[in-house]
C-alpha cells in the first residue's frame, strides 16, 4: 500500500513537472465536464423552477374526460358535487372560433363558453369592472359576456366599454352579446406563464348555454361533454376522491370496468413537461459528452508524445526492475489524475458558469430568473466519469509503455 | 563451492535469417562471489550483448544461465525484472540517471521497485551515497552534476539495495582520467569489501585493475586469466 502512495506521488511529480503540458491537457477535459455540468444545472434549475410555478397552476383541479362514447352531463356533476365531499365546483367549456365585429373592424376570435364558475379556475385575471354571469345568466341563456381589458383596447380602442354590443359570426351564424364585465391580468413577477402577449388570440367569455343553444354545437348540454374540470378542496386526498368520482360515472354511465372515464391532475402534466426538458437536458448533455470523448483522445495524443519522449527513463526504470505493471500503474495513474484534476476544475467553472448565466438572464430579463441546480450525485458520476475518460484513454500509452524492453529504451538516446 | 554465475554455451543471435549476427557464440563462465572481473574485447565483439545477458536484460537465444543458483535463461520480462532488481547493480557508460529526480530519488529508484518502506529507503540510499562521498550532494539533479559525480550517484544506485552482483559497462567511458581513477577506486573499494564486480571495457589499463581479466573476440571467449599469472602484463608487451 505504501509502494501505491509512492506511485501517486511519482505520478504527481511528473505533472507538476510539466504544469504548462499537464494544463493543456487537462483543457479538453475541463471543457467537456464543464459544458456538461453547466447545461445539466441551468436545465435542472429552469425544471425546478418552472415545476415550481407551475404546481400552483393546476392547484386543486382535476380534470376528467371520457375516453368512450360516454359522454359526462351536467347532471352527472350537479350530483358529484353534493355528493363528494371536497369537490367544491365544475367546469365545463367549449371554444367556437369566429368573426367579432365591432365599430373598430372585424377580428378573429374565440367564443369561449363556460359555465357561471369559470372564474374561480382562472387564476390570472381578475375582474376589474363590471361583473362576471351568473347561474341565472346561466340557465336563462342571457346573451351577456365578459373580456380582458387587453382584448377592449384591440376591439373598441379604449376599456370603456361595460353595456356595449358585440357580435361574433360562428358557422354562419350570428351572436350578438352585451359586455357586463371587464378583466385584467394577474402578472406574477417571476413567472414564466404570460397570458399578456402580442398577438394573443381574442376571447369572449360567455354562457355555455347561448352556445349551445343558437348553435347546436357538438358538445351540448343534453348530450354531455367529452371533458369536464373540477376544483378539489386543498385537504382532501385527490387521488382517493378521484377514484371516488369515476365510480360514480361508471356506474351512472353503467359502464363499471370499461374505462370509459380518466382522470388528470395537473401533476401528469408536469410530468410531461419534465420528461421533456429531461430530454432536452439529456440531449445536450451528450453534445457535450462528445466534446468529453475529444478531450479524452487529447489526453492519450499527450500521453503517447510522454511515452516517446520517456522511453529512456522507462529504461531505466525498468533495468532497475520496475516490473510491467508498475509502469502501467505509474502512466495510468497520471493520466488518471490529469483527468480527475481536469473533471473537478470543469465542475467549478460549469458550476460558476451556470451561476453567472443565470444571474445574467435575472439582471436582463427578470421574469425568466431561475437559479441553477444540480445534485451532489451527477457531480460524483461526472468526476468517476472524467477520470474512467483518463483511465480508458492512458491504458494505450501506458501499455505501449510498459511493454518497452529495457535494452531497446536505454539503447535510445 | 557453487558459483555465483554460471553460463554454459550462451548463444545470442540478432536477425536471426538470412544476415544474422551471431553476437554471442558459445560462451561458457563461471564468476565465483567476490571476484573482481574485466571482460575485454574490441567493439562490436558482443561485451555488452554479454552484459545484458548477465544483467537479465535480454535472454540469450540458446544456453543455460544460472545466477545465485537460479536458472534465468527462460525467464519472462516480470520476473526478469525481479532479478534485475534484487540480484544485480547495473553502472552504465552514460550514467542513466532521471533527469528531473535527485540523486537521492534517482538512488532510491530500486528500493522502491524492492518495496522497502520510506524510512528504511531513505536510509540505504543515503549510506550509498556516502560510500560514493556524495552525500552533501544528495539533493542536487544530475544536470548540476559533473560527469564523475554522477556516475558516483549511479554508483550509489547500483549498490543501494545491496545486489550480489555488480555490472560496469564501460563505467568510464565518458569520463576524463582524474574521475576514471576516482571511479576504478570506489570499484575497488567495492570490491575488497566483498562485493563482486563484472567491469567491461575495451581499455586494457583499465582492464589490469581487476584480478581476473576475459578477453572475448566475436562472441567467443578467446582467454580468461588471472593476474596471479601475470597474463596482461606479458600481452601488453608484446
Ligand atoms: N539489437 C541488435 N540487433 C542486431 N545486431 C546487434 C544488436 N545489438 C548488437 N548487435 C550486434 O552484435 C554485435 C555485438 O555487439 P555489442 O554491442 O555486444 O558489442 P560491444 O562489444 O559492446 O561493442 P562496443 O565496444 O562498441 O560497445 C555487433 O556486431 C552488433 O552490431
Ligand atoms: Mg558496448
Amino acid at each position: 500500500m505504501s509502494q501505491f502512495l509512492e506511485y501517486i506521488k511519482m505520478a504527481l511529480f511528473n505533472i507538476l513537472s510539466n504544469k504548462v503540458r499537464s494544463l493543456l491537457t487537462m483543457l479538453g477535459i475541463v471543457i467537456g465536464i464543464s459544458s456538461v455540468i453547466l447545461i445539466m444545472s441551468l436545465g435542472n434549475g429552469a425544471k425546478e423552477s418552472i415545476t415550481e410555478q407551475l404546481s400552483t397552476v393546476g392547484n386543486g383541479q382535476v380534470a376528467i374526460v371520457s375516453m368512450g362514447s360516454e359522454r359526462i352531463t351536467i347532471e352527472d356533476l350537479e350530483y358529484i358535487q353534493a355528493n363528494v365531499e371536497g369537490v367544491q365546483a365544475y367546469l365545463v367549456t367549449t371554444m367556437s372560433e369566429g368573426t367579432i365585429t365591432t365599430p373598430k373592424g372585424t377580428f378573429t376570435g374565440y367564443a369561449y363558453g363556460c359555465n357561471e364558475n369559470n372564474y374561480l379556475f382562472e387564476q390570472y385575471s381578475t375582474l376589474s369592472n363590471g361583473h362576471y354571469f351568473t347561474k341565472e345568466d346561466y340557465d336563462a341563456g342571457r346573451m351577456v359576456c365578459y373580456i380582458a381589458e387587453d382584448d377592449a383596447i384591440k376591439l373598441f380602442g379604449n376599456t370603456d366599454v361595460i353595456g356595449m354590443p358585440i357580435d361574433i359570426e360562428i358557422q354562419g351564424k350570428r351572436l350578438s352579446y352585451t359586455i357586463i364585465g371587464l378583466t385584467s391580468y394577474v402578472t406574477e413577477s417571476n413567472s414564466l406563464i404570460s397570458y399578456d402577449y402580442e398577438n394573443a388570440p381574442i376571447y369572449l367569455n360567455v354562457p355555455l348555454s347561448t352556445l349551445d343553444q343558437r348553435l347546436g354545437l357538438n358538445a351540448t348540454q343534453t348530450l354531455g361533454y367529452t371533458d369536464a374540470t373540477l376544483m378539489l378542496a386543498s385537504n382532501i386526498n385527490t387521488q382517493d376522491t378521484c377514484n371516488q368520482i369515476i365510480r360514480i360515472l361508471d356506474s351512472r354511465h353503467n359502464c363499471l370496468g370499461e374505462d370509459q372515464f380518466i382522470f388528470q391532475s395537473f401533476n401528469d402534466i408536469l410530468a410531461t413537461i419534465n420528461v421533456v426538458i429531461n430530454m432536452i437536458t439529456l440531449f445536450i448533455a451528450l453534445v457535450a459528452a462528445i466534446s468529453l470523448f475529444v478531450g479524452g483522445i487529447g489526453v492519450m495524443n499527450i500521453m503517447l508524445v510522454s511515452v516517446t519522449e520517456r522511453t529512456r527513463e522507462i529504461g531505466i526504470r525498468k533495468a532497475l526492475g520496475a516490473k510491467t505493471r508498475s509502469i502501467m500503474l505509474q502512466f495510468l495513474l497520471e493520466s488518471g489524475f490529469i483527468t480527475m484534476v481536469g473533471g473537478i476544475l470543469g465542475i467549478l467553472i460549469g458550476l460558476g458558469g451556470a451561476y453567472v448565466i443565470s444571474s445574467i438572464i435575472s439582471m436582463a430579463m427578470p421574469e425568466y430568473a431561475f437559479t441553477p441546480s444540480i445534485s451532489p450525485i451527477v457531480i460524483l458520476i461526472t468526476t468517476l466519469f472524467s477520470s474512467s475518460v483518463g483511465l480508458f484513454f492512458g491504458i494505450y500509452p501506458a501499455r505501449k509503455a510498459a511493454k518497452l524492453s529495457p535494452i531497446e529504451a536505454l539503447r535510445r538516446m | 563451492m557453487e558459483p555465483l554465475i554460471h553460463i554454459e554455451n550462451i548463444m545470442k543471435i540478432y536477425n536471426p535469417g538470412e544476415n544474422a549476427v551471431h553476437a554471442l557464440d558459445g560462451i561458457s563462465l563461471d564468476i565465483a562471489t567476490g571476484e573482481f572481473v574485466a571482460i575485454i574485447g574490441q567493439s562490436g565483439s558482443g561485451k555488452s550483448t554479454l552484459m545484458n545477458i548477465l544483467g537479465c536484460l535480454d535472454v540469450p537465444t540458446s544456453g543455460t544461465y544460472i545466477l545465485s543458483g537460479q536458472d534465468v535463461s527462460n525467464l519472462d520480462d516480470n520476473a526478469l525484472s525481479e532479478i534485475r532488481n534484487q540480484q544485480i547493480g547495473f553502472i552504465f557508460q552514460g550514467f542513466n540517471l532521471i533527469p528531473n529526480l535527485t540523486a537521492l530519488e534517482n538512488v532510491e529508484l530500486p528500493l522502491i521497485y524492492r518495496n522497502v518502506p520510506t524510512s528504511e529507503r531513505h536510509e540505504c540510499a543515503v549510506e550509498a551515497l556516502k560510500i560514493v562521498g556524495l552525500e552533501h550532494r544528495m539533493r542536487h539533479k544530475p544536470s548540476e552534476l559533473s560527469g564523475g559525480q554522477q556516475q558516483r550517484v549511479a554508483i550509489a544506485r547500483a549498490i543501494a539495495a545491496k545486489p550480489p552482483v555488480i555490472l560496469a559497462d564501460e563505467p568510464t567511458g565518458n569520463l576524463d582520467s582524474s574521475s576514471t581513477r576516482e571511479i576504478m577506486k570506489i570499484l575497488h573499494n567495492l570490491h575488497d569489501s566483498g562485493r563482486t564486480v563484472v567491469l567491461i571495457t575495451h581499455d586494457v589499463q583499465i582492464a589490469e585493475n581487476a584480478k581476473r581479466v576475459v578477453r572475448i573476440m566475436d562472441g567467443k571467449i578467446e582467454s580468461d586469466k588471472t593476474k596471479e599469472e601475470g597474463a596482461l602484463s606479458c600481452q601488453n608487451k608484446q
